[in-house]
């Protein structure tokens, strides 16, 4: 990781056009977010905030109308990434899909076949490994997503609502892994919806609303004043 | 490179594990033995009413697969998302363009071997002598199916799954009237219908140049120069009907 920021984001807009008339739409609305390296990073925000849309310019997925995107690591090589409600190919097995995943980062095979190993095991697929992903349940899929997701052994981890539809066990676990990459120097921003995670887990927030950053600074900041962090969450997304 | 050889792989075990491809091909089969019966009824010409008969049933089963299954790759990634996956690792459009063109070349080729080897396998029954022309003239429908499938991807990234194969059916067809078009329209002395013609001529490939069929029952004697010329021209459509997809597929948002 380059010194400086992780990842920054200045000034983001983005105006899609829907609709027969082409009507202009924006989405985001000069989102500046900086993530530094070694962060745990939330971002939260209601639903249409905007969230999953930074994520994607972020990554190279969508476009921006204006602003910039700067990554504190040299390309998409370093770079892993969960999406919301990932749908992965149902007719590969976790392992097959685990390797073609990390062919796709140029691995040769000795090192392909030990990586895909050892996600197995730390995301708990190992005795599914060779079962067809359409036989996976939503939190199977939700954790073979994540293995997936640090599979070039990523510098800086984007999950996107990371603990959708995992039970009780499958979110500790994600949690467990989350903490091992902040306790391992990797910097992960993550999107979600339930504030006792991000309390547990980040170091630093940002609040989104009506595509902008509405507020950004650590949970120690944010619990000044505020009785919880879901407290603090209200009172800034409907100031 | 990398990039480009694991989509490929990925896209050629996508479509072979497909199910409805294992139904397409069993009919297909199906369609081919049924030719024994067509001959039966035939006086004295079995051997070449089989070739006939198979060599079609390979033609039209091919072109199902080819443009349906071309039409719903670029499609079923978007849908389902799993672009997401793919593209926030370091893989090029490009990459992902021809890499699922090159899985389903590998699909295809699997297809019309099993489609070809079992027509042969028939005329080598019902005539006692094996028929090689099967296997060049299958590897020209091969080469014709190659252009559909590219000009159905380069739709793809344009239309709807269901417009692209409507489109690739049509242009599979136009494909086999282009050479017809610009001979008729020369004996007219109309020059918009000649200059359009050209247009046609030029951007539909020329499918039944590279169609032995009629080398294969005895009807026309090959010129072996000419076929290898126009299948060049056709891989080189190939490339450029790619090249225009990926323009395309570039601008795209997801």
């Amino acid at each position: 990781m380059t010194p400086g920021h992780a990842l920054r984001l200045q000034e983001l807009r983005k105006t899609v056009r829907v609709g027969v008339r082409r009507r202009p739409v924006d989405i985001l609305n000069g989102v500046d977010l900086s993530v530094d390296p070694n962060d745990v990073f939330g971002l939260l925000g209601p639903n249409g905030a905007g969230k999953t849309t930074t994520v994607k310019i972020a990554l190279g997925l969508m476009r921006p109308t204006s602003g910039s995107v700067t990554l504190g690591v040299s390309g998409l090589s370093l770079v892993g990434y969960l999406p919301e409600n990932a749908y992965f190919y149902d007719y590969l097995s976790g392992r097959e899909f685990l390797g073609l995943c990390a062919r796709l980062f140029s691995l040769d095979r000795e090192e392909r076949s030990t990586r895909v190993d050892r996600l197995l095991k730390d995301v708990g697929l190992m005795q599914a490994a060779d079962v067809h992903l359409r036989k996976y349940s939503k939190g199977m899929l939700q954790r073979v997503g994540i293995a997936q997701a640090l599979v070039n052994d990523p510098e800086l981890v984007l999950l996107d609502e990371p603990m959708t539809g995992l039970d009780p066990v499958g979110r500790v676990e994600v949690k467990r892994i989350i903490e091992d990459l902040h306790e391992r120097g990797k910097t992960v921003l993550f999107n979600s919806h339930i504030l006792s995670d991000v309390h547990e887990l980040c170091t630093r927030i940002a609040i989104m609303r009506e595509g902008r950053v509405a507020w950004q600074g650590t949970v120690a900041e944010a619990m000044d004043g505020a009785a919880t962090l879901e407290d603090f969450f209200l009172r800034v997304v409907t100031a | 490179m990398n990039q480009f050889f694991a989509i490929a792989a990925n896209t050629f075990k996508e479509t072979i594990r497909d199910r409805i491809l294992g139904v397409i091909v069993v009919f297909a089969l199906i369609m081919i033995a049924g030719g024994l019966w067509l001959g039966s009824i035939s006086l004295g010409q079995q051997g070449r009413m089989m070739k006939d008969f198979g060599l079609t049933a390979v033609t039209v089963f091919g072109l199902i697969v080819a443009v349906f299954v071309a039409a719903s790759l670029l499609h079923k990634e978007v849908e389902k998302r799993t672009v997401f996956v793919l593209f926030s690792k370091p893989v090029s459009r490009s990459s992902f363009i021809a890499g699922k063109f090159l899985g389903l070349c590998g699909t295809m080729a699997i297809v019309l071997a099993g489609m070809g080897l079992f027509l042969f396998g028939v005329v080598l029954v019902v005539d006692g002598s094996p028929s090689w022309m099967i296997v060049l003239a299958v590897l020209m429908i091969y080469v014709q199916l190659l252009a559909v499938m590219a000009v159905t991807i380069f739709f793809s990234t344009i239309t709807s799954a269901i417009l692209a194969s409507v489109l690739g059916i049509c242009v599979f067809v136009a494909g086999q009237l282009s050479e017809n078009v610009l001979s008729l329209s020369r004996l007219g002395k109309n020059t918009l219908t000649q200059a359009l013609s050209w247009v046609v001529y030029i951007v539909v490939p020329n499918l039944s140049a590279v169609d032995v069929k009629a080398g294969v029952v005895g009807e026309q004697t090959l010129a072996w120069g000419q076929l290898a010329l126009w299948t060049g021209y056709l891989l080189a459509y190939v490339v450029v009907v790619l090249a225009f997809g990926v323009l395309v597929f570039r601008r795209k948002e997801f």
